[in-house]
């Protein structure tokens, strides 16, 4: 698992915080470097945008197999589409519906394009990396999954998270806690089996597989209909790689994608901070022990001029 | 309280009587007065009247708030997951609490006994505002009753989030233990304040450790989040040095705010020493903040080129950025610098005004304001905000109280 | 063409199990109507009028690719498949999974590394993509209900009929924004 080598480093350095305890950690340090790219065998998802008609059904699935509280409409009801959030933006995630399926109206294109949303499951998840109380774990089998029961509501998953999914159960006075899809892991993808939107789906927009399998499925859609698709699969690099991906015929930052993530995970964006932890705990006592050594040697050398 | 003084009223400010009886704790609690003394001074205060209103609307919001859920009180933002508790409580109150390290290293550590006499009020501003920043926090977080749970449930120490829980708990110890002997004179311990003597100059570098670690933190916290916050308040590599350099001048002009605040509302419980020195104080704390000032300035421009930021100053929120970095940087560098060549001590306390708004500015721009700047604008809940007022009224009661009680703004007489 | 006539047989008697009086009249080219209820679940089963769709279709390619012996309208499939590159059986479960994306099947693609077709589709994907890419391509009809009705759980699922959510029973908090 040498892959995992940078986060212990972060792990050793970062918990010196509490012990003064950076030793050891020098040798790991040099492993560092490494990028963690997910683990080689995980499952994934290929949506193929251009497939989609928002019939909704992988909504009604979602709800049901997670056992989400009834919705506010019917899931056959196509005025959701028209719903604006603040700013205008189409609705997102919510602590009611794990996954949501958004309406884009692209000048030029015959009819609309549907774009499910739910949580894109990254190799090095920016909710992970950020938890204090370690409640979110990458399964070998790709899913992101949590644990609630840990969870202090501190909300800075939600905060890191750069696609905007974790919701959180604000109406719950007792146990409020972060609500987002976890690709049913529990009931269906520990077990072998694709999430239940993945099922449902009539028009088998999405593809359920491993996900360097799925990777090679993409780019050969897109070069056997090269005029069919964009030539981007978006989550292949996205913040370090996504599990589920997309293929789409419209520009990605035209239906609401963030194109703009870079390919590291979100995690490098901190190191610099964090590798730099480590050093002021060993840095930091000698150099101002040595300024209150350096001040008080001034006041000795004042005392014996006045003697004398 | 200041007119009772000049009618001759006598604080308490040893453990004798004028008589040479002791005081007995109830009597120091009363400020020396006598119960009906103390109350009707207590009535008579105007201020006390805002801070019942406050109370009045506030408390049962308070409370509404731990029965309802945060959704009865905020928006419910999932954009926005972190609003004014946070922003204001924790990324405002923290480094305007910076003053506690600052004035320990000073003079602990560079042996400045000069600045002895401010140095009790820098350490209380410290504690008092960690304390309210996590009584802030407790307000926010979904599970307050879970605070522990990065401590010893379930730890992710890789996370930035662990170090500032760890490092403001143990700092936050580290405060206490520094004022023990403030309370230790007022209640008569004297073995406390003999103890922690012995061991004040590691509490003072601990605390220079915590708080260049955790004020750093509290900014790298939103390098979680590089495309949500705009470039210009944003800096991968220099996040955490913009807000721990910025906390040093934010430490320190909240001291000068505060210490103005006390020379005239608390001039009863200053004493000679406290008043007579406090100019020079003052602007001895003006030079200090105005080398964090020029320093940061020159970051944050390092901070902007390292990430070739220019264009996004001519666009609005380059403006709105302009007008943070002139009126909450430039200006009060500008009046400090000046303040301190004139050893005008009123300018610099007007540049320590300008300074502590501009470093609130700074905190909620970035948490909130320029937070999801490709989005949309949140703007708080007015429970929200009266949850903020209430909190923060009852930080400044605290304060008033330990100041109008403990060794803080004027020197304890030792028996003989 | 009496040999293709019997698999076109074959295939309507398999795909026609579940509903064996559904084809009663015989177009020149395959059975006049077809039951589709394999896949039933939320919905009740599609009656698929074959006798008119053969009418409309300018091949029997545009739905069975290459394996009524045609050549494939799809210039993709064409340059692979020819003209006369029959199949045993042209009944689209017969190549399509009814279990798309099970162990077996995942496992199926992936012990075969020479498989070109890895990415192709389930039998509901075929389907729906098949039948609604045309339907919305010739302005046939497109919506849910149109082929076939929800049923009593297809109803239950989508919270919809009598399981629909009463008007204004959100609270307006928990939609968050």
């Amino acid at each position: 698992m040498k892959k995992l080598n940078r986060r212990s480093f972060l792990k050793g350095g970062l918990a010196g915080g509490a012990a003064i305890a950076a030793v050891g950690t020098s040798k790991q340090a040099l492993a560092g470097t490494h990028n963690f790219g997910g683990y080689p065998d995980s499952m994934g998802v290929l949506v193929d945008l251009t497939k989609c008609v928002g019939c909704r059904t992988c909504e009604a699935a979602c709800n049901k197999e997670q056992n989400l509280p009834e919705p506010d409409k019917s899931f056959d009801d196509p005025s959701v589409f028209e719903e604006r959030r603040e700013g205008g933006l189409p609705r997102r995630t919510t602590e009611k519906a794990y996954t949501v399926v958004q309406k884009y109206d692209v000048p030029g294109r015959e009819h609309p394009l549907f774009r499910k949303v739910q949580c894109n499951h990254c190799n090095e998840p920016a909710c992970l990396t950020s938890c204090f109380v370690n409640a979110y774990k990458k399964t070998p089998e790709g899913a992101v999954i949590y644990d609630k029961t840990v969870c202090v509501g501190c909300r800075t998953c939600m905060v890191a998270c750069p696609f905007y999914i974790p919701a959180y159960s604000y109406s719950s006075p007792t146990n409020p806690v972060i609500k987002k899809c976890i690709m049913c892991y529990d009931t269906r993808l520990k077990f072998g089996r694709p999430p239940a939107c993945v099922e449902a789906c009539p028009q088998e927009v999405m593809t359920f597989g491993k996900r360097k399998d799925l990777l090679k499925l993409a780019h050969q859609r897109i070069s056997d209909k090269p005029d069919a698709y964009v030539d981007h699969v978006y989550g292949e690099n996205e913040v370090g790689g996504t599990a589920w991906m997309y293929l789409s015929d419209v520009p990605f930052d035209k239906i609401g994608y963030d194109t703009h993530l870079g390919t590291q995970p979100i995690i490098s964006y901190v190191k610099e901070f964090l590798g730099m932890v480590p050093m002021v705990l060993t840095i930091w006592p000698a150099l101002f022990t040595g300024f209150h050594l350096l001040s008080n040697r001034k006041d000795a050398a004042k005392n014996e001029e006045n003697k004398s | 309280m200041n007119s009772l003084k000049s009618q001759g009223f006598a604080p308490v400010v040893s453990d004798l009587k004028k008589d040479g009886s002791e005081w007995t704790v109830k009597e120091k609690i009363m400020l020396g007065l006598s119960p009906k003394e103390y109350w009707a001074v207590q009535l008579r205060n105007p201020f006390n009247w805002v801070l019942w209103a406050i109370y009045a609307i506030g408390v049962p919001i308070l409370v509404g708030r731990f029965i309802f859920g945060l959704g009865w009180v905020t928006h419910s933002s999932y954009d926005y997951p972190w609003g004014l508790f946070l922003g204001w409580g924790l990324f405002t109150m923290v480094p305007l609490s910076a003053s506690g390290f600052m004035m320990g290293t000073t003079v602990e550590l560079f042996g400045r006994k000069d600045f002895k006499s401010i140095e009790r009020l820098g350490l209380l501003n410290g504690l008092l505002g960690y304390l309210f920043a996590v009584v802030f926090l407790q307000v926010d977080l979904g599970q307050p009753w879970r605070l522990i749970y990065p401590m010893f449930v379930s730890l992710g120490p890789a996370a930035v989030l662990f170090l500032v829980a760890w490092h403001v708990a143990t700092y936050l110890t580290c405060q206490v233990a520094e004022l023990v002997p403030a309370f230790s004179e007022w209640m008569g311990f004297p073995k406390a304040k003999k103890f922690i003597k012995s061991i004040v100059l590691g509490l003072t570098i601990a605390g220079i450790i915590l708080s260049t670690l955790h004020q750093g933190a509290l900014g790298a916290l939103f390098t979680y989040a590089p495309g949500k916050v705009h470039p210009l308040w944003y800096s991968s590599p220099f996040q955490w040095l913009h807000f721990f350099v910025s906390a040093v001048f934010a430490g320190l002009s909240m001291l000068i705010v505060v210490s103005t605040l006390t020379k005239w509302f608390m001039r009863w419980r200053c004493d000679e020493n406290y008043l007579s020195n406090l100019s020079k104080l003052t602007l001895g704390l003006a030079k200090g903040a105005s080398m964090a000032l020029i320093t940061y300035l020159v970051i944050k421009i390092i901070g902007i080129a390292h990430d070739n930021n220019w264009a996004y100053l001519l666009t609005g929120w380059g403006a709105w950025f302009m007008f943070e970095m002139v009126v909450g940087v430039i200006l009060p560098l500008i009046f400090y610098t000046m303040a301190v060549r004139n050893s005008n001590a009123s300018l610099a306390r007007f540049a320590a005004i300008l300074a502590v708004f501009g470093i609130a500015l700074n905190r909620l721009n970035t948490a909130l304001i320029a937070f999801n700047w490709q989005l949309y604008r949140e703007i708080p809940h007015w429970r929200e905000l009266v949850i903020v007022f209430t909190v923060y009224a009852t930080y400044i009661v605290v304060y008033r109280a330990v100041l109008a009680r403990m060794p803080i703004l004027y020197t304890w007489k030792e028996k003989k | 063409m009496g040999g293709r006539k019997k698999t076109l047989l074959g295939m309507a008697a398999l795909m026609l199990l579940t509903a064996p009086l559904a084809a009663q009249s015989w177009a020149a080219e395959g059975p006049g109507t077809v039951e589709l209820g394999s896949l039933a679940n939320y919905y009740s089963a599609v009656t698929f009028d074959h006798a008119m769709h053969t009418g409309v279709a300018a091949s029997c390619a545009e739905c069975h690719h290459h394996t009524t012996g045609l050549a494939p309208t799809d210039p993709n499939c064409a340059r692979c498949h020819k003209a006369g590159d029959k199949a045993n059986s042209v009944a689209c479960k017969s190549c399509h999974s009814d279990k798309r994306f099970s162990a077996e099947d995942l496992a199926k693609i992936e012990g075969n590394p020479q498989l070109h077709h890895k990415g192709k589709l389930g039998l509901k994907g075929a389907y729906h993509q098949k039948c609604l890419g045309c339907h919305t391509a010739m302005g046939g009809p497109t919506g849910c209900q149109d082929c076939h009705t929800r049923n009593d759980k297809g109803d239950a699922i989508f919270h919809s009929g009598k399981y629909a959510p009463a008007p204004g029973a959100s609270d307006g908090h928990g939609g968050g924004h």
